[in-house]
């Protein structure tokens, strides 16, 4: 059971750390406040599944909300430099929370909420519930995962990377900046709500306290150590820095030891992340060149004697 | 009944606040042009250090003080030439030197948790209560709008009237010609660095001895921090003086307001926000430029 758990999880933070790549990855936009979308998305699904809304329905809403928010937030911020998005984004995320603990007709405030499973009412053992849900979550992970590879080789992603770039040159071929960074953050923003529905869905039952600055931190965490800009660093990532985070938790349940296993964990991250900007800032895997039209007729060319 | 006098004193007590823990921060931000997320630790440090002194009834608030402000500065100085200097000599992106300051963080938060626990902890220090007219004011809050403005008073004429004063704001406006004048650029960066930190250590002792000390205690004021410094104009002490009054009054006369129409005075975080999300909209440079 620990293993499929860890699998969701796994899953949960991959599809995170995809949307981030979106976002920071090819568009070089900093989104610091990444829990905000996720908590949204856990709400929305939270509220129409308990209005009896079916599975679908719930993540696709958990998708639109977070990703309308997700735009809007960022909006006053986007004709600015990247440190006035860092900052709104990064608020964003401590308001959201401020605002779900106080309204508490909404979703049960501190309280929390219980959250239907998407697999209730068929009579599913444990085991088979727990390879149910990491099924769900893995495919849904591999939907994503093809249509962002495949989004990123379009001329979109050509110009979502453009802006990381150059954003100059962008603008000089007529595009504008602000509504493509607005829709590059839509993007991550909704892929990121799709991740809170899942994960309401499965641990059933959602407080505030669960979306803290330090999921954030986590999927940054990913996202630098994989590799930005490259799906496969991005996925990578976030297997290696969930296996760490849930390891160090049953470490501190089942081994006594002089020290916190979960704060250590958080120092040798942050060390991580800064010895990683210092010495290796594309992380473990490098961002591979753009595939265009243009490239396979050259490499036709090449090849012709 | 809604007391106007007293809430001018609790706006007074709040900017006070705000002004001390964000000086450094504005300065830092002018001088090196990125937001460091990691200052809030610095505030948090120096609510700890403050527990040496004060864990125990009977301890002596000044040397709370001066300690806090020696250990930030030596922390705000090499989190500068350990992490950040390096980054910039390697020409490191914008967004990677705050993902730096993030993770730099996160380092001292949960450094400071291991060391004395996550559970929150409170001083063991009584203030005398004076009563003028209808006001009430704590000792604690003399103490602090005095440090306040005493720190502005000094720093006023540190700015205007001493040579490092001068390099700072010459750096600020324009690094590149402050270099060719024959400015110690790194000299003045580090000084400012431990200075900012030293003064942010100050206001996490005084918001401990008022409220309680937890490891995110300076995480918790960030945003109001952040939102002065924005308001203000990044680099401006003065815009930042002016931000910090107008956000204690915000602040405090929002709450009344929040709880007379029956909202949760946990919204004070919100002013703060729309305050930011104004400054964005309306002017992005801030009152001071």
């Amino acid at each position: 059971m620990y293993l499929l758990d860890t699998l969701v999880f796994m899953g949960i933070f991959a599809l995170l750390s995809m949307s981030l790549n979106v976002e920071y990855g090819y568009t070089g936009l900093g989104n610091f406040g990444k829990v905000a979308f996720f908590m949204a998305g856990a709400y929305a699904y939270a509220v129409t599944a308990a209005l009896g809304w079916p599975v679908y329905l719930s993540l696709v809403m958990a998708a639109l909300i977070a990703g309308a928010l997700g735009a809007v937030v960022s909006l006053p911020a986007l004709r600015l430099r990247e440190d006035y998005l860092a900052i709104v984004t990064l608020s964003f995320g401590e308001i959201l929370r401020i605002f779900v603990k106080a309204e508490q007709w909404l979703a049960g405030g501190v309280w929390g909420k219980t959250v239907p499973s998407a697999f209730a009412g068929l009579g599913l053992s444990p085991k088979t519930m727990a390879w149910a849900n990491v099924l769900l979550v893995w495919a849904i992970l591999a939907g994503v995962f093809l249509f962002l590879h495949l989004l990123m080789n379009t001329p979109y992603g050509r110009v979502l990377r453009g802006i990381r770039e150059d954003d100059v040159a962008v603008q000089v071929l007529g595009k504008s900046l602000v509504s493509y960074k607005a829709q590059a953050l839509m993007v991550g923003s909704a892929i990121a709500g799709v991740a809170g529905g899942l994960f309401a869905q499965y641990i059933r039952f959602i407080d505030p306290y669960m979306f803290l600055p330090l999921v954030t931190f986590l999927v940054w965490v990913m996202l630098i150590l994989g590799g930005p800009a490259n799906h496969w660093g991005a996925l990578i990532g976030a297997l290696i820095v969930e296996f760490f985070n849930r390891g160090s938790r049953i470490v501190k349940d089942y081994i006594a030891l002089p020290f916190d296993p979960h704060n250590v964990q958080f120092v040798l991250f942050g060390l991580l992340i800064i010895f990683l900007l210092l010495y290796r800032p594309y992380g473990l895997f490098r961002e591979k060149p753009m595939r265009t039209g243009a490239e396979v007729e050259v490499s036709k060319w090449q090849s012709s004697p | 009944m809604i007391d106007t006098g007293q809430i001018l004193v609790n706006s007074l007590v709040t900017s006070s606040l705000y002004l001390l823990a964000g000086t450094g921060l504005t300065l830092t931000y002018g001088l090196s042009r990125f937001p460091n997320f990691a200052y809030a630790e610095f505030i948090t440090i120096g609510a700890y250090c403050g527990l040496f002194f004060l864990a125990k009834p009977g301890g002596f608030f000044l040397l709370a003080l001066v300690l806090g402000f020696l250990i930030a500065a030596l922390v705000g100085a090499s989190s500068y030439s350990l992490v950040f200097r390096p980054l910039v000599e390697r020409k490191t992106s914008l967004i990677h030197l705050m993902v730096a300051s993030i993770a730099l963080g996160y380092v001292l938060r949960h450094s400071i948790g291991e060391g004395w626990g996550w559970a929150t902890k409170s001083y063991q220090l009584m203030w005398p209560v004076y009563n003028i007219g209808h006001v009430r004011i704590t000792l604690l809050w003399i103490i602090l709008i005095a440090t306040a403005v005493l720190a502005a008073v000094v720093l006023h004429f540190f700015l205007t009237r001493t040579r490092t004063g001068k390099a700072i704001r010459a750096i600020a406006s324009n690094p590149d010609l402050a270099s060719v004048t024959g400015i110690n650029k790194q000299r003045v960066i580090l000084l400012t660095w431990s200075f900012g930190a030293g003064l942010a250590a100050m206001a996490g002792v005084f918001r401990a001895a008022d409220t309680r000390l937890s490891p995110m205690l300076g995480w918790d004021i960030l945003l109001p921090i952040f939102a002065i410094t924005m308001l203000g104009g990044i680099g401006s002490f003065y815009g930042l003086i002016v931000a910090a009054l107008i956000l204690g009054l915000a602040e405090n006369f929002g709450v009344v307001l929040l709880s007379g129409i029956g909202l949760s005075t946990e919204y004070r975080m919100a002013i703060a926000f729309l305050i930011l999300i104004g400054v964005l909209v309306i002017r992005p440079k801030g009152l001071a430029r």
